[in-house]
């Protein structure tokens, strides 16, 4: 089985910005294996910081197999992880 | 939207982080004119049709957020007219708490019933022989429904084999428990503040970020530069809402770095408030009273006794946890000025009442407590950072935060008083089921039941001021719960057994 690690920043700006609302986004794919034809499984980290110390105007930040998205969301964060998937 | 991150969500926040960051800054008014530009950059409108309008409403936000009243579009002031009375280390605030934005309305139509596309005209049409009023007839081969006919009593959608007829609402009165929500000369959607009770669910789910509530952060940063030794309680639901960093053992610095003296759990009031209802009761159900219903959600407490005044006296007067903290806080440290952290909009409403007043100095939620450490730059659980767990509380309070888990409290205590006793219990969440359940009470169906109410979904985690999404919310709370040591309000140190 395939597997993917998704690095998510959880400092208080991206936490503000919906950090927890791409969690929640990446961790609902996996209720959609069927669906998505999936047989992979996708580690998510909680980081502390990513990137910049102060990164405030491109928070949310997250790694989908160290590729960097800034103003992460959860549409532009399961596109991704589908994308390395597929 | 629930449990969704949208732009809304967005602007709300950004509003939050920009005035705590004002107040941070010790910048003049002026700048408030500033901030819209900033929070909406360029000319290409993004939200609506023009940034100009997006502007205007992030300066009505700016001014709620400071607690001052809103203008209307015709007043021709600047964002700042009067921003200096807000300009105060004490709390600001004149009603009403909550309001819509009129200019940021986008005029949703009333609730209706209307055909869809999915409609295929079919030779059943078993919508037209199904409403009682003839208001649903064929035309041009499909399906028509007459509005000044229908009596909305949503028949035809139930009859229609293809889903083709919806009932359309307009999301701010499809989330109003209390049918609050009515609609002005210009068919804007107005609060009749009459029935209002600031539980938020309209704030939180009207698409437009029309409604917005006041907050109080900028004269609690002031509050907190002015000196003042400032404590904070803070609610049970607040576990997780942080990110998964900011663990329970952490808030308690990451809550000093902002200013705070010290902190303590509201879960600490929530022991003494079981106590106080089990002992309630014990003494009142059934020879006093048919029933007693929870009262540590202001918004619920506020529609049953407004909406039920014939069973008013079934809701408990026990002090809420909000209150007993506050108070257990001032008999301590009697110069402390107090501040609750909450998920909820109408606990702000709670507090300026007059018997709480004097205990409880402000209120804000967890939307803007974030604002502060965003303004700040203050990572809370960073791996520097003191862990320093809070003791006090139960596990039975730490559950409050959850549907279910005030009334398991208070049954636990019941039966701890008195084990022979049978306590039948019911709850509800969302101000719509809480009425259905009161409905039931009335007519004599819930008798010696102890009834446990509140106002937003799955409980205070749904809270109009929550961050994160509510089974997040629900799932951290739980855990956090169950692994405290001390299960029942009794252990409490701060309780004291009443029999």
């Amino acid at each position: 089985m395939q597997k993917l690690t998704v690095q998510v920043c959880v400092c208080p700006e991206c936490v503000m910005n919906g950090a927890m609302d791409i969690m929640e986004a990446i961790e609902s794919l996996n209720k959609l294996k069927v669906q998505l034809s999936l047989h992979a499984s996708v580690n998510i980290i909680p980081r502390a910081h990513l990137g910049e110390e102060d990164h405030g105007s491109k928070s949310p930040l997250v790694i989908v197999n160290n590729e960097l998205i800034e103003n992460a969301n959860a549409e532009t964060v399961m596109s991704k992880i589908l994308t390395h998937l597929q | 939207m629930r449990g969704i991150y949208t732009p809304v969500t967005k602007i709300r926040r950004q509003v939050f982080a920009e005035i705590a960051r004002l107040a941070y800054n010790g910048d003049d008014m002026s700048k408030l004119e500033e901030i819209p530009y900033k929070i909406i950059p360029g000319e290409v409108p993004t939200y609506r049709d023009s940034v100009f309008v997006e502007r205007a409403i992030v300066g009505e936000r700016l001014r709620l957020a400071l607690g001052l009243p809103m203008r209307s579009a015709t007043d021709p002031a600047p964002i700042s007219k009067g921003a200096a009375d807000a300009d105060i280390p004490e709390k600001y605030y004149e009603p009403p708490l909550l309001d819509v934005i009129p200019f940021a309305c986008a005029k949703c139509d009333t609730t209706h019933y209307y055909v869809t596309d999915n409609c295929r005209g079919c030779l059943a049409h078993p919508c037209v022989s199904v409403c009682p009023v003839q208001a649903v007839s064929m035309v041009d081969g499909r399906s028509y429904i007459d509005r000044d006919k229908c009596v909305k009593c949503g028949r035809c959608k139930e009859a229609c084999p293809y889903s083709a007829i919806v009932r359309y609402e307009r999301p701010c009165a499809a989330s109003c428990g209390v049918d609050a929500i009515e609609s002005d000369e210009l068919g804007r959607a107005k609060i009749n503040h009459d029935k209002c009770v600031s539980c938020g669910m309209c704030l939180v789910n009207c698409p437009f970020a029309a409604i917005a509530d006041k907050s109080q952060i900028y004269q609690l940063i002031k509050c907190i530069q002015s000196g003042a030794k400032v404590m904070a309680a803070i609610a049970p639901a607040y576990v997780g809402q942080f990110g998964p960093l900011a663990t329970p053992d952490k808030m308690r610095e990451g809550l000093k770095k902002l200013g705070f003296a010290d902190v303590i759990e509201v879960a600490v009031g929530a022991d003494i408030s079981t106590i106080h209802e089990a002992a309630e009761f014990l003494e009142k159900v059934p020879d006093e009273l048919p029933f007693l219903a929870t009262s540590c959600c202001p918004s619920w407490a506020m529609m049953a006794k407004t909406n039920f005044p014939e069973i008013a006296e079934c809701i408990s007067d026990s002090p809420t946890p909000m209150v007993s903290t506050a108070h257990a806080i001032k008999e301590k440290y009697p110069d402390a000025k107090v501040v609750f952290i909450g998920p909820c909009a109408a606990k702000k409403l709670e507090a300026s009442r007059r018997s709480v007043r004097s205990d409880v100095d402000f209120v804000i939620t967890f939307e803007e407590l974030m604002g502060m450490f965003v303004a700040k730059g203050i990572m809370v659980g960073g791996e520097e950072d003191e862990s320093e767990p809070f003791t006090d509380a139960t596990g039975a309070g730490r559950g409050y935060a959850v549907t279910g888990g005030v009334a398991e409290a208070i049954r636990d205590v019941i039966q701890e008083m008195d084990p022979d006793r049978e306590v039948p219990i019911e709850t509800a969440d969302g101000l719509f089921e809480c009425r259905k359940m009161l409905t039931l009470a009335k007519a004599g169906k819930r008798n010696g039941y102890l009834l446990e109410g509140m106002a937003c979904p799955g409980g205070c985690v749904g809270g109009a001021g929550t961050i994160i999404p509510i089974n997040k919310a629900t799932a951290s709370v739980k855990a956090y719960k169950n692994s405290t040591e001390k299960k029942h309000a009794t252990e409490s140190p701060y309780a004291k057994k009443k029999k």
